[in-house]
């Protein structure tokens, strides 16, 4: 049995967001451009954040329904999901106790790519990977690729060397 | 109404990112070292999904809600920023295991990870923005 949702339902599920927002609010899946719109309500004297932030306030909404959904899932009962390393992995003893308080800063510095990663590249996961490349963009190719590349440089040699595995 | 839809779609968004475990660190290590068809299966099949989908509404011309034909912009490519940004961001997504959309659903769920990558996050924003016409493109 599952105790999670295969991926057969949940990726066509996931893809038909696409259209829904396309055709209900005419508007390209996405969530990156919220930070910039985060950005524009604090750091309005810096030009990059100086711009008519109204077209990507839509993001941050689309954000909060996002930020809603994982306090609704602590309530559903449905968190028995962040333990899953049955294999056993290096990585898998990790898991087990990576959202833990003390690996704050780790998730502060990670986070620090994640932010600046997305603008450059100009677009994440959602962005590129799924919107992008449904399309046939040939930057959401080159940017899909690189992401995996940068995933691999961390996953096979950052984590270990943080983790002394 | 708008925002209402929106809220919702983001919902949706961020519970099924929850219930396939897509959010989850383990999940993304898993899918970094191959040890999964799981989140490539996720990947693909959304992509797949959404690509029917907009076929289809270019061959049949659907409207949106008000009656405007639907306009897609692709991103336009920028050799060097999709290629360092993009290697940038997948190094921040195999750190920490979320991208944007994990991010926020970490915000919710375990508010002290979540809160810190997000303001991580915003740390890498803001650098972005103070450095972002330096950058090569």
């Amino acid at each position: 049995m599952y105790n999670f949702l295969p991926w057969y339902i949940a990726g066509p599920l996931i893809g038909l967001i696409v259209p829904l927002l396309l055709l209900l609010r005419e508007k390209q899946f996405g969530i990156s451009s919220s930070y910039r719109f985060i950005g524009s309500k604090f750091f309005k004297k810096i030009d990059y954040f100086n711009y008519k932030s109204g077209a990507d306030k839509w993001q941050f909404q689309f954000a909060i329904g996002v930020v809603l959904a994982g306090i609704f899932s602590l309530y559903a009962g449905v968190i028995q999901v962040d333990a899953v390393a049955n294999n056993s992995t290096k990585y898998s003893e990790i898991a087990n106790t990576i959202y833990a308080s003390s690996n704050i800063l780790y998730f502060f510095i990670g986070g620090i790519f994640v932010g600046f990663g997305s603008r450059y590249a100009n677009g994440c996961t959602a962005g590129h990977c799924i919107m992008g490349v449904s399309q046939f963009s040939v930057s959401s190719f080159v940017a899909t690729i690189c992401f995996f590349i940068g995933g691999l440089f961390a996953s096979y040699v950052l984590i270990p060397l943080f983790f002394k595995i | 109404m708008k925002l209402v839809i929106t809220l919702l779609l983001g919902f949706c968004f961020g519970s099924l990112l929850i219930a396939t475990q897509a959010y989850s660190w383990f999940r993304i290590q898993e899918m970094f070292h191959f040890d999964s068809f799981h989140m490539y299966g996720v990947l693909f099949s959304a992509i797949i999904t959404a690509s029917i989908c907009l076929i289809l509404i270019k061959k049949f011309k659907i409207k949106t809600i008000s009656g405007q034909p639907v306009i897609l912009n692709p991103k336009k490519l920028e050799w060097k920023a999709n290629i360092i940004g993009g290697i940038l961001f997948g190094i921040g997504w195999g750190l920490t295991g979320a991208c944007s959309a994990p991010l926020y659903i970490l915000v919710g769920m375990h508010y002290k990870i979540g809160i810190s990558l997000f303001l991580g996050a915003m740390t890498g924003v803001l650098l972005f923005g103070l450095v972002d016409k330096k950058l090569p493109k």
